[in-house]
């Protein structure tokens, strides 16, 4: 029982890597976006697209690279059609972003019709799904707990990689520094002649890569098909989770191994017996509370004033704070 | 939105008119890659729309929900809400429309009432904890009512499949009684008195932005939240106000689609009528007498569209590619410009 | 003789509107040189064009002695032209250093070297004695503190000459002598200063030399020690104006509204009002001066129910306000007319009907039944833009298509008309030119003749000095002392805005 127990364990944080991995890519793309102050809701779309062409693309070249390439071509085509809308044109970053998830699912579908003559899904077909690493040695060394980190597809690995690379990225190289600026004071970034529309162009494309990338996972990773609307929802969880963290790499990690979690655990779940509509609703259900807790976090006043005065009256100034912080009402 | 009373509606017309001949040629590209001629596909689709009288009444029953989910949306619209969550209320209030038709046996028109009743009042409290939140602690309404969205449909097809299933039926909840059918107004078709309900709902609206105390205070709190709050109108009860009622106007337009269309509730029940609303009413600059005009014409694309996968070889979700590039042309006009300083610095509330 | 700027001919329209015209200006090396004038007659225009964020239409442009075409802020930067902008340009997540390099960080191997830029920041604070810590954030620095980074900015790039737009407009008379000392400095060291202002004292005491513009033209440059501050006025204005006292009669009305050890919080949780106690009687004008910033946004939107207070007693006739909705503090008898009019005070893609509209969009005669009756509306708009001149077309303009002081006259005349007796003036002649504000004052003088209780709140000591029978002086959220209107002692004033406390003023 115990050894039962322990599988379990290991399966379910196994499970729980891959179901992390989509939404980690597109929410760490939709950072770079958010970092530089565009609220960006088109990711579900920037996905969707990138899973279909993936797999277009997987046939075609008959090669899983391929796939990726010419998925993350398609992400990237609506992210720069997404940025050409909101930064040279001003338009509504709403607006644009549900008009471009619109435009992906009606796209997809018609193309499906199109190209493969079926409604619903394209499964076979000389699909090439992405290859799996096996870290050599890892097995001899760690036993059955080396399935923790060997035996996904290179996306796995760039996922978890690319949140120490994001922070890197944000706090000492030149374009993670202007993207921040943009975001949170573009007035500041025009006066040193630093361009705003090239730096959100930048962020934009940079999204729309990861974007891409999340896409192509889905399609080309675990299971190797496209079915219709198949990014479900993912896009805006990535969205709710960028809300509450700002945009930052660990923060947005941390909101992503959640949801990951909340999947894997519903899929199991369903394998229990319980109705699978209500498991299925378990992810959106966590995003939606999730949103909700923080946003409260953020805000009860009695509470974060109570805090603020007694971190006041903790720091450098007591004989001020004193004076700053009168009895509230009570 | 209130730039249509800024810029004029001639301006306003012409420039969506733009759009949409910008959207129909850049369609008529995609439509030329699939291999397809668009001439075919936009004469089927014409032809579908509006053939003959049962087309146009067809038409006309597709253009129903567009055009209540459409109301919904200009009403939070102006009041500076965007209630994505549309869809999500019509499935809800759909859902409970049903419910009160099988479940219960009423006296006719009481019936329907009641059906009506509960759809509103489903569509209301489905919106009423992210309006909650909105409004108390600046949770982002597009995010949360999305997300809603998908928790409505896959509830709706819990109760359906597990809770109430027709016996013997397929992922579809028995049949309403007679007594709570909307009636029918012409014998050829199921075109019935939600269109009315429908064209009563867009016209009483724009009376209530144009006329009355309480549609100034919303249209206030939409265009200038400060000034609003300054001027002595409570922000936040008229922010959750104005969602509360979008999400009811979404909710019986479920009711509508329950009781005048399917008399069932069924899984899938009535796909994407929340997003074409929200949809016709960004292309009617948040107008409901405008919504009137823009739902018919997404009426008549989808209606025509039920022809499209007979005659031609294209899918029938051309037209959701059409609608998107509509609202994408729309979008880079100046009309539908954000508001704000050169840098663009409205920032969202999260 | 040496110029560091050299501008002639310039000139600059935005469409019909000619905000430069044929502008000559020639900057001596080594001199403080103020341009002064009225908000609108062009300085800020100027000074873009000189730095590159503007094109002129006609003129050309020398800088050194070389005449070149300044087409981007690098050109001038890279001449030796530094500008420090009158909203500061920070960002509030970066360290100092971060935000002094920013745009021309120190890179080691693709990254970006914090440590030789805090060794550098450290150098140039030496060098200049102008202190700061490199490693701080900037957020939560006071407002001097930011201002002597955005000097170093422009230092760490070279400049050898430095443009300062308004640079005084958010200092406590302390601050800004700090300020006239450090850029005194500069100018010993051989550096010029170029300084905009429409500051009549700042400008006499700091300046070498004077360019006064108006209308966009110029209309006189002269040594300091050839004006006088009447002078200087006359140019300004063009013609004599008078700051002097309005004359009134004697006040002993009843007291309308009474605030009691009131505490209140800003946005980000910090005490901005600390025990303010003052009372205003009807048919007087109490007068609240100080430097922006300093509480008196949020005395104002406490007072009518926009923010919440946290501790004290505001009552309006008697009656408690401090937990009552905005509505029902109208409702009670106050008008509030908003500092920050173009966010608060108007809806500026509305109608001059529809904002003339709130507040009584429940009331008759302009609505019935929760019916609103336009007509009644447009013409009670129609009546207001004739009394108050205001210069619109219609009641159908929308507010953007007004000028600034004709969006504050609409913002006054709604107030003044909308029944109540204590009038809440925040900042009424902000942005406004001097002819509108005289007639602005007029109507101040004439609200207080008919009985009003009338609190005006003004970082501008000469309107105070002209209307207020009382001035209490704000700093730091608390009031530091009340003068007579009367009998103004201005040095008194400057130092408690500066936080001096009166008591320990004859030590002084």
């Amino acid at each position: 029982m115990e050894v039962l127990g322990n599988l379990f364990n290991i399966a379910l944080l196994v499970a729980t890597i891959r179901t992390t991995t989509p939404i980690l890519l597109v929410a760490l793309g939709g950072s770079f976006t958010t970092k530089a102050g565009i609220f960006n809701i088109g990711l579900e779309g920037q996905m969707l697209i990138a899973a279909f062409f993936a797999v277009v693309g997987s046939i075609y070249t008959g090669s899983s690279l391929g796939g990726l390439l010419i998925g993350v071509s398609a992400a990237l085509l609506f992210a720069l059609i997404y940025a050409v809308l909101v930064v040279s044109f001003r338009a509504n970053e709403v607006v644009v972003g549900l008009a471009l998830n619109i435009l992906a699912g009606g796209m997809t579908i018609s193309l499906l019709k199109a190209i493969f003559g079926t409604r619903g899904s394209v499964v076979g077909r000389g699909i090439v799904g992405l290859p799996k690493v096996q870290i050599p040695g890892a097995r001899d060394v760690m036993g059955s707990s080396a399935q923790l980190i060997s035996g996904f597809t290179p996306l796995v690995y760039v996922a978890f990689l690319a949140v120490p690379l994001l922070i890197l990225v944000y706090n000492r190289t030149q374009l993670g520094l202007y993207i921040r600026v943009v975001g949170e004071k573009p007035e500041a970034a025009e006066a040193l002649g630093i361009s705003i529309a090239r730096i959100r162009y930048g962020a934009s494309m940079l999204c729309g890569l990861f974007a891409g990338l999340a896409g192509a996972h889905m399609s080309l990773g675990y299971i190797t098909m496209f079915t219709e609307n198949m990014s479900s929802g993912r896009g805006f969880m990535a969205v709710a989770i960028l809300i509450f963290s700002a945009g930052d790499p660990l923060k947005v990690l941390a909101g992503c191994l959640l949801f990951g979690f909340a999947d894997a655990f519903s899929l199991r779940l369903q394998s229990f017996g319980f109705p699978s509509y209500l498991v299925l609703a378990v992810p959106y259900s966590v995003a939606l509370v999730a949103l909700f807790a923080l946003s409260w976090r953020g805000r009860p006043k009695r509470l974060r004033e109570t805090a603020e005065t007694i971190r006041r009256a903790l720091s450098v100034h007591p004989a001020d704070a004193g004076r700053d912080a009168p009895a509230s009402r009570s | 939105m209130r730039t249509l009373l800024a810029t004029g509606w001639a301006r306003t017309l012409a420039g969506q008119l733009f759009a949409i001949a910008i959207a129909l040629a850049l369609g008529s590209v995609i439509i030329l890659l699939i291999d397809e001629s668009p001439v075919r596909v936009f004469v089927t689709l014409m032809r579908g729309a509006f053939g003959d009288s049962e087309k146009i009444a067809g038409t006309l029953l597709q253009t129903t929900p567009i055009l209540i989910c459409g109301i919904a949306a200009c009403i939070g619209l102006r009041g500076g809400m965007f209630n994505v969550g549309i869809e999500g209320q019509l499935f809800l209030g759909g859902f409970a429309a049903a419910w009160v038709g099988f479940a219960f046996s009423l006296p006719p028109v009481l019936h329907v009432l009641a059906a009506m009743a509960l759809a509103v009042v489903a569509g209301a409290a489905w919106v009423a904890i992210p309006a909650f939140f909105r409004v108390r602690f600046g949770t982002n309404e597009v995010v949360s009512t999305i997300l809603a969205n998908y928790i409505a449909t896959l509830l709706t097809s819990y109760f359906t499949i597990f809770l109430f299933k027709r016996p013997g039926g397929w992922s579809e909840t028995p049949p309403i009684l007679e007594s709570a059918y909307l009636p029918e107004l012409f014998s050829f078709s199921r075109l019935n008195l939600g269109l009315l309900i429908g064209l009563a709902l867009a016209i009483v609206t724009a009376a209530f932005f144009r006329w009355t105390s309480a549609g100034y205070a919303v249209t206030m709190v939409g265009s200038a939240p400060k000034f609003a709050e300054y001027g002595g109108i409570d922000v936040r009860r008229v922010g959750f106000g104005v969602l509360l009622v979008s999400g009811a106007v979404g909710g019986l337009a479920g009711g509508v689609e329950t009781l005048g269309v399917h008399h069932r509730f069924m899984e899938g029940f009535a796909p994407g009528f929340g997003f074409d609303g929200l949809i016709a009413a960004l292309l009617a600059n948040g107008s409901p007498v405008g919504t009137i005009f823009t739902a018919l014409f997404f009426g008549a694309l989808r209606a025509g569209s039920l022809l499209l996968e007979v005659d031609t070889t294209a899918s029938r979700e051309i037209i959701t590619v059409i609608q998107a590039l509509i609202i994408l042309a729309v979008s880079a006009d100046l009309i539908m410009r954000r508001r704000g300083d050169r840098t663009g610095e409205r920032r969202w509330k999260f | 003789m040496d110029l560091a700027v050299d501008l002639s001919g310039i000139t600059k329209r935005f469409g019909a509107f000619t905000a430069n015209s044929g502008i000559d200006l020639a900057v001596r090396r080594g001199e403080i040189h103020a341009i002064i004038g009225e908000n609108g007659a062009g300085k800020t225009t100027l000074m873009n064009i000189l730095f590159g964020l503007l094109q002129p239409d006609e003129g050309t442009i020398a800088i050194g002695g070389k005449t070149m075409i300044v087409d981007s802020p690098a050109v001038a930067i890279g001449q030796g032209l530094g500008m420090v902008h009158q909203h500061f340009k920070l960002v509030p997540s970066l360290t100092v250093a971060d935000n002094i390099f920013l745009g021309m960080e120190i890179r080691r191997n693709g990254l970006i070297d914090r440590a030789a830029q805090e060794e550098r920041t450290r150098s140039l604070s030496e060098k200049f004695r102008l202190r700061v810590d490199p490693r701080e954030r900037v957020a939560g620095l006071s407002v001097g503190m930011e201002q002597r980074i955005e000097i170093l900015k422009v230092l760490a790039r070279n400049a050898r000459t430095i443009i300062l737009d308004e640079p005084t407009a958010v200092l406590t008379p302390q601050e800004s002598r700090d300020l006239f000392r450090t850029l005194r400095s500069f100018v010993d060291d051989g550096m010029t200063v170029i300084f905009i202002s429409h500051h009549l004292e700042e400008v006499m005491a700091v300046s070498d030399t004077v360019t006064v513009l108006r209308d966009g033209r110029v209309v006189a440059t002269k040594p300091k020690s050839a004006l006088s501050k009447r002078e200087l006025v006359r140019l300004m204005v063009g013609r004599d104006v008078s700051f002097d006292r309005r004359p009134r009669g004697q006040t002993n009305g009843k007291v309308a509204l009474e605030v009691e050890d009131l505490w209140v919080r800003d946005d980000r949780q910090l005490a901005a009002l600390k025990s303010v106690s003052l009372s205003v009687r009807a048919g007087e004008i109490v007068g609240i001066a100080g430097v922006a910033g300093n509480g008196q946004t949020e005395l104002a939107e406490v007072l009518s129910g926009l923010r919440p207070a946290s501790h004290g007693r505001a009552r309006l006739h008697g009656q408690d306000i401090l937990d009552l909705p905005p509505a029902a503090i109208r409702a009670g008898g106050l008008a509030h007319v908003p500092g920050d009019r173009m966010v608060r005070g108007v809806d500026r893609t509305a109608s001059l009907s529809a904002n003339m509209l709130i507040g009584r969009h429940r009331r008759a005669p302009f609505a019935r039944a929760g019916v609103i009756d336009w007509s009644a509306v447009h013409g009670e708009m129609w009546t207001l833009i004739r009394r108050f001149d205001i210069r619109a077309r219609g009641p159908e303009d929308p507010a953007r298509s007004l000028s600034g002081g004709n969006i504050q006259k609409v913002v006054l005349a709604r107030e003044f008309t909308a029944g109540g007796d204590v009038l809440l003036i925040d900042q009424p002649t902000r942005g406004v030119d001097i002819g509108a504000q005289e007639g602005i004052h007029d109507e101040i003088m004439r609200q207080r003749a008919e009985g009003r209780a009338i609190l005006l709140i003004s970082t501008q000591l000469d309107e105070l000095k002209a209307l207020a029978d009382r001035i209490l002086i704000m700093f730091d959220g608390r009031i530091m002392g009340a003068v007579d209107g009367a009998a103004m002692d201005e040095d008194a004033i400057g130092l408690m805005m500066a936080g001096v406390d009166p008591a320990d003023m004859t030590e002084a």
